[in-house]
């Protein structure tokens, strides 16, 4: 597979990832702040610095209020990572590889982007911005099942996952890592119900309330969840699985020691992790080294896969073999 | 017929489904029977079931404009162009015959010249042309055919005549419409295509996959084929995904190729670098390689001239090949075949003037009003005057041009191209068209089962150039003419 088509699945992949975890974060994020008490001290912003655009976001719009921030996060050309933005990039990214993947794939991606353009104005009302975005999550899953069903278990599928699972891993420590830094109120039990409330929020952003009930507890407690979310090796959005499947993926690929090395350190690095103290600073530093680590994981197939010229400048008599 | 607008009363021009009675001529009989069964809604029903399909597929070309490229859906209008299997053969045969002439013709200008030392193309428009390239001199690409694929234009006049318009043998684009036009019309009229006997056009794909592979220096392997692309900003980009996908080709840009110290083309993979036996190229010369072209070129690979010129890689078509792209030596064709094969030319030429020759370049100025003046050197329709349609000052703008450079202007008489009826609102009205078949050639010789008809949009228009508005049909080679099919 050429280079360029390899990287270009790989972003494609994450674009849309990102598309979807925005969608289910703010849907989630809406529910949530409807419950919350008038004391609760924390509001749409949390959605910008979850989204690393808190200050992309006050130089273009000014003091954050719901619907401006959602139009920011959902349709504004000037923020790369909204919604819209992403599906564009997906789309765009897919052009340059329509000879590898299924016809159908180009159709449906093309859709996507048609629905999202035509109804992003459903985005300054809650009512409509709910049924919106789900609608875009679920044409994504269609997207996600087309590849499933209709690709061999060759070079492309396993850069989609690695894209998939990065942005998943990426987005699942933002959530934990903004999370964990909200100031709950004072008073004693309103600072219970509302840090509950928070990670069931948090749960449901990410389809894992129920499973979380099922598998882990009855009682939602930011400890647990925590850990729940970074090393539970089975659910799919934990930064275990997403390091584990990249792990697989990568085994398939050719000359992956590399790439290989940096999952397996970050993944090492994560089984050490103790959460039982949650206290904001020390945890904010585990995270900060679980970006890094998710961050030496891209540059290492960026390095190996996507930039081959960086090592193959000079011919080198082991070509002859792989030609 | 009702179906028919009255400008179908008024018209003088050919038409190519309706004879001078206003009644379906013979290949077209079954398709207007099928027709008058639909109520008006139902036609309008299908043009919007066939734009809906062209969005959803993402069927689009892309128009460059100060305000930034749009990617525009496909414009295909859902009435065929339809031509009798009979006729067909005879301009099939025409075809080949011309782009055997051809290759001949552009392989003798890079050895012997044999056909300016006997006399009969003349030295000074080989001198005058801005594509021959001195650096292929002395090449033997294989089977010594440089143009493997040729999107030839053929237009019909008043009389009937079928002639050859020009012969794109640079990078003719438009054959995935023509792929993507049937493929549409099967879905909206299958009907239609279980009862007539049209003809299939989609083994071009296969066929263009044996034209380029049989090129490939390498014997034994698979051969690895890349289809060389500007990018996704190209106004054809869809198709050169198309035509990778269809033929299960390497779809590269410039910077995937790289060419080794031992002058051997690699691309760049996942895997590391893999020898690449054949590009099928759809960028123009001038951007192929930055170390002879266009040195500002990024879109091509350094070094790709040198490993071609050893043989270490094929390229289609080959470079130098756009010699004969030129609408002065389109003018000696017909001279060419008779020169080569010692055959006489099968599809006649649009009469040319040329403006070179003083005599011609005479009539040409005093008559400027009536003819077409088109460049020697360009396509897409750019350039042209159409006399009898330009102001004053057009015309005498173009007088200037072509007393200033005479070898770069041709002219021909103004052809009142054929119509075909074409859906506007809920009738037909004639509008005119083209038709653009492709031609392979390397070991073997192959012609599009018809070709993309191109259709101008506007009333009495004659510019089909999807650049400039003009839209398409579904080309319908219909086979046992003499028994109507049942539509039973």
């Amino acid at each position: 597979m050429l280079s360029r088509v390899a990287e270009n699945l790989y972003w494609m992949a994450r674009y849309l990832e990102r598309t979807e975890n925005m969608a289910r974060l703010i849907n989630a994020t809406t529910l949530l702040l409807l419950d919350l008490p008038p004391g609760a001290r924390f509001g749409w912003e949390i959605l910008l610095q979850v989204a690393g655009v808190g200050e992309l976001y006050r130089k273009h719009c000014g003091p954050p209020e719901e619907t401006r921030i959602m139009r920011f996060l959902i349709a504004d050309e000037r923020n790369p990572g909204a919604v819209l933005s992403c599906i564009h990039q997906a789309r765009e990214n897919s052009r340059t590889f329509r000879d590898v993947l299924p016809a159908e794939f180009w159709e449906r991606i093309h859709a996507l982007f048609l629905f999202g353009r035509d109804h992003a104005s459903a985005a300054a009302n809650r009512h409509d911005r709910y049924a919106f975005l789900n609608e875009l999550i679920a044409q994504r899953h269609a997207l996600a099942g087309l590849l499933l069903g209709s690709m061999s278990q060759d070079t492309a599928d396993q850069f989609v996952k690695l894209g998939s699972n990065m942005d998943r891993a990426d987005m699942t420590t933002r959530i934990v890592d903004v999370t964990t830094a909200v100031i709950l109120p004072q008073h004693d039990s309103l600072r219970e119900a509302v840090g509950e409330s928070l990670w069931i929020g948090v749960l449901r952003a990410m389809s894992a309330f129920e499973i979380y009930r099922h598998h882990i507890s009855a009682q939602v407690c930011s400890n647990q969840v925590v850990d729940f979310l970074l090393k539970n090796d089975r659910f799919p959005r934990t930064v275990k699985h997403c390091l584990s499947e990249m792990e697989v993926a990568l085994a398939l690929l050719p000359n992956s020691d590399g790439p290989l090395d940096t999952v397996r350190r970050a993944r090492k690095r994560l089984d050490a992790l103790r959460l039982d103290d949650l206290s904001p600073a020390p945890l904010h530093e585990d995270l900060d080294q679980a970006q890094k680590d998710l961050s030496a994981i891209h540059h290492a197939i960026h390095q190996e896969y996507f930039d081959p010229l960086a090592q193959h400048r000079t011919p080198d008599p082991q070509w002859t073999a792989i030609c | 017929m009702s179906l028919l607008s009255e400008r179908y009363g008024e018209q003088s021009a050919y038409d190519e489904l309706i004879d001078a009675q206003q009644q379906p001529r013979l290949a077209a009989k079954a398709l207007f029977a099928h027709l008058l069964r639909l109520d008006p809604s139902a036609l309008a029903a299908r043009r919007q079931e066939a734009e809906a399909a062209i969005l959803a597929m993402g069927i689009t070309f892309t128009v460059y404009t100060e305000a930034g490229n749009i990617d525009r859906a496909w414009p295909l209008d859902i009435i065929p162009r339809i031509l009798s299997r009979r006729e067909w053969e005879r301009i099939e045969a025409g075809l080949k015959q011309r782009l055997r002439a051809l290759n001949l013709f552009i392989d003798d200008l890079y050895s012997a010249q044999r056909i300016i030392r006997d006399g009969v193309f003349p030295c000074e428009v080989l001198e005058g042309s801005h594509h021959f390239r001195p650096v292929c001199v002395g090449i033997h690409p294989p089977f010594d055919v440089w143009a493997h694929i040729c999107g030839s234009d053929l237009v019909r006049d008043q009389d009937g005549t079928v002639y050859v318009l020009e012969d794109n043998l640079r990078v003719p684009s438009g054959v995935s419409y023509m792929l993507e036009n049937r493929r549409i019309m099967k879905r909206l009229f299958p009907e239609l295509f279980q009862n007539c006997r049209v003809l299939p056009v989609d083994d071009y794909p296969s066929r263009l996959y044996d034209t380029l592979s049989a090129l490939s220096p390498r014997t034994g392997e698979r051969p690895v084929v890349v289809v060389l692309t500007p990018g996704i900003y190209n106004s054809a980009y869809f198709e050169h995904s198309y035509l990778a996908q269809q033929t299960g080709s390497y779809l590269a840009e410039g910077p995937d190729l790289f060419v080794g110290p031992d002058d051997i083309v690699y691309l760049k993979t996942i895997a590391g670098p893999k020898r690449v036996d054949v590009i099928y190229r759809r960028i123009d010369y001038e951007y192929l390689d930055p170390e002879v072209c266009n040195p500002k070129s990024v879109l091509g690979v350094p070094g790709l001239m040198t490993a071609w010129r050893k043989g270490t890689v094929a390229i289609a078509n080959a470079p130098g090949a756009g010699v004969a792209d030129d609408k002065v030596v389109y003018a000696f064709v017909p001279e060419i075949i008779r020169y080569y094969l010692g055959e006489a030319p099968i599809l006649p030429n649009v009469p040319t003037y040329l403006c070179m020759r003083a005599a011609d370049r005479d009539y040409v100025l005093a008559h400027l009003a009536e003819l077409v003046v088109k460049p020697a050197n360009e396509s897409g329709g750019y350039g042209i005057l159409i006399g009898p349609r330009a102001t004053p000052e057009e015309r005498a703008r173009f007088a200037e041009l072509i007393r200033a450079d005479p070898r770069n202007y041709i002219a021909q008489p103004t052809l009142a191209l054929s119509t075909s009826p074409t859906l506007v609102g809920d009738h037909l009205e004639p509008r005119h068209l083209d038709l653009r078949p492709f031609i392979l050639q390397s070991d073997q010789l192959h012609v599009t089962t018809g070709g993309l008809t191109r259709v101008a949009m506007q009333p009495g228009s004659l510019v089909v150039n999807s650049s400039q508005g003009g839209g398409s049909k579904d080309t319908w080679i219909v086979d046992r003419e003499e028994t109507p099919c049942s539509l039973g």
